[in-house]
């Protein structure tokens, strides 16, 4: 899915325009905080990344951007163009029905919107136009994966949210999933990717957000953010911030 | 098409495309048939027409209907909930009552078939054994007729179709597969045994007058069942005797579970993924 081979036929949001904004965002289950003042914007063009400990809020975060939780105080605004679908989403174990085939799985979700979506080049660009006829269930764990990318994209959404694309899957379809990504973002899609996989991270996000402790504790591209921690990667950078600091401690690095 | 009414149409289809891949379905309607042929035949009924057929089957059909309607029904939404395709229809902008409609309108057909044709098989069978008075169509009271059996066919469909809501109603609620079935099965039983229960226990108590019995019996949906088909079916045959319930009284709050349960449904759901 090279910019090249892009046929890419949503309304053009120039890079580096703000398409998803959260302000002063702070989620609450009865006495347990587990968002806190959370101020984020996701611009076109990019690979946002979302990192941080397990139980730091991180798919929290995500479904408030989604709009699938209400927040408990603060606002999420999308602020890209107006389309049928602005945001895609690809869940942390995507399932489908298991007897429908990967072109049948896609041509539902298409049916859903009257934006036409060719099936054909969105199999294609996820490498699964070859085993279209082949059942959901005789799928591999990396392919479903793959068929749940494409879904996220049905309708061209100028932002996409991927929860944990690469987990459980072999190297080769992790850093295929990352792939996809960065070409999705070359296209203009801002896309907001959660995982614990740093080194893919580093290699393919524009924007590393580090929640610790219900907060932001870092956050901008990842050379910078080891530039400041003065460490070799960004693994060091999530150890030292996880570790040592507290959320009164934040780096905030600027792009 | 509006968009609301493509999206209806496509969840309905995907449904459907569902069951037809689902080979325990299949299974289950062969058991459906068999067991009411075997019901049918063991009662004795088929040879003497098409009313002492629905005697026999009626009580158990009042047992085997909540059953389909749990086997179809309990996972009809919990699963898609539990696979997060709620979170992902959602970013598509379809409504909580638009994929509850078309979720209950897809799992209707397929109760609607495995019953039907259990239902079916046992007209056929009763055609073939009962004595010749039993072909005749053109009705009137106190004639036995296929159209009565027809009649009996449609009313078992509507109680079928009413439980079926309240299952979704609970599949709905429920946290996981497992608490949907458990769900399922405690509403269906509270509506089951404990609207019978609690009409005897207002008519002995008094807080249910006699003259109020047939009205509070179309408040359950089992006794709204029993009356219609005593009253439309079975009464018919015994042209003295009559008052057993109050057919469109039945047949309504059959129709009022049925909404009111999918209403419910639409609305907890809505709540659920906000």
């Amino acid at each position: 899915m090279s910019k090249q081979q892009s046929t890419n036929t949503r309304p053009a949001a120039t890079s580096q325009e703000a398409v998803l904004r959260a302000t002063d965002l702070t989620k609450q289950y009865s006495e347990l905080t587990v968002l806190d003042s959370i101020d984020l914007t996701v611009h076109a063009g990019s690979v946002t990344a979302l990192i941080g400990p397990n139980g730091t809020g991180k798919t929290t975060l995500l479904r408030l951007l989604l709009g699938h939780l209400e927040p408990t105080a603060g606002n999420v605004e999308y602020a890209g163009p107006a389309v049928e679908r602005p945001i895609g989403y690809l869940p942390q174990q995507p399932a489908f029905r298991p007897h429908f085939t990967v072109e049948e799985t896609i041509s539902f979700y298409a049916s859903l919107l009257e934006t036409p979506t060719d099936t054909k080049e969105l199999l294609t660009q996820v490498d699964l136009y070859d085993v279209r006829n082949r059942p959901v269930e005789a799928l591999s764990g990396g392919m479903t994966r793959l068929l749940g990318i494409a879904q996220s994209v049905v309708g061209n959404p100028p932002a996409v949210i991927f929860d944990e694309p690469a987990s459980g899957l072999d190297p080769t379809m992790g850093t295929k999933a990352f792939e996809i990504t960065a070409q999705l973002a070359e296209r203009g899609t801002a896309v907001i990717v959660s995982s614990h996989d740093l080194a893919l991270v580093e290699r393919y996000a524009d924007t590393v957000i580090l929640l610790h402790d219900k907060q932001i504790a870092a956050q901008g591209p990842p050379q910078q953010l080891c530039q400041t921690h003065s460490v070799a990667d960004l693994w060091e950078v999530y150890d030292a911030v996880t570790a040592t600091e507290t959320p009164q401690t934040n780096t905030e690095v600027t792009q | 098409m509006s968009t609301i009414v493509s999206t209806f149409f496509a969840l309905f289809k995907r449904e459907l495309k569902t069951a037809m891949r689902t080979r325990v379905y299949y299974l289950i309607t062969v058991g459906v048939i068999g067991l009411l042929l075997a019901l049918t035949a063991g009662g004795g009924g088929a040879a003497t027409g098409y009313v002492p057929t629905v005697v026999d089957l009626l009580l158990p059909l009042e047992v085997l209907v909540p059953v389909l309607a749990i086997a179809i029904g309990y996972r009809s939404v919990v699963s898609d909930l539990e696979r997060g395709e709620l979170a992902v229809l959602k970013t598509y902008d379809v409504p909580s009552s638009v994929y509850v409609f078309a979720i209950y309108a897809g799992r209707a057909v397929v109760l609607s078939v495995i019953l039907g044709s259990g239902l079916l098989a046992t007209l056929l069978l009763v055609s073939f054994s009962s004595g010749p008075d039993t072909s005749i169509f053109a009705t009137h009271t106190g004639l036995d007729s296929p159209l009565l059996f027809a009649r009996f066919i449609v009313l078992t469909l509507v109680f079928a179709l009413a439980l079926l809501a309240i299952v979704l109603l609970m599949s709905v609620a429920a946290q996981s597969t497992l608490t949907a079935i458990a769900l399922a099965v405690g509403a269906v039983v509270l509506v089951v045994v404990a609207g019978d229960a609690a009409i005897i226990l207002g008519l002995t108590d008094g807080w249910i007058a006699e003259a109020d019995l047939l009205n509070a019996l179309a408040i359950a949906p089992n006794s709204a069942y029993r009356g219609a088909v005593f009253e439309t079916v079975i009464a018919v045959t015994a042209a003295s005797e009559s008052g057993y319930g109050s057919p469109i009284t039945s047949v309504a709050g059959l129709f009022a579970w049925t909404i009111f349960s999918l209403i419910s449904a639409t609305l907890i759901l809505h709540r659920r993924t906000v």
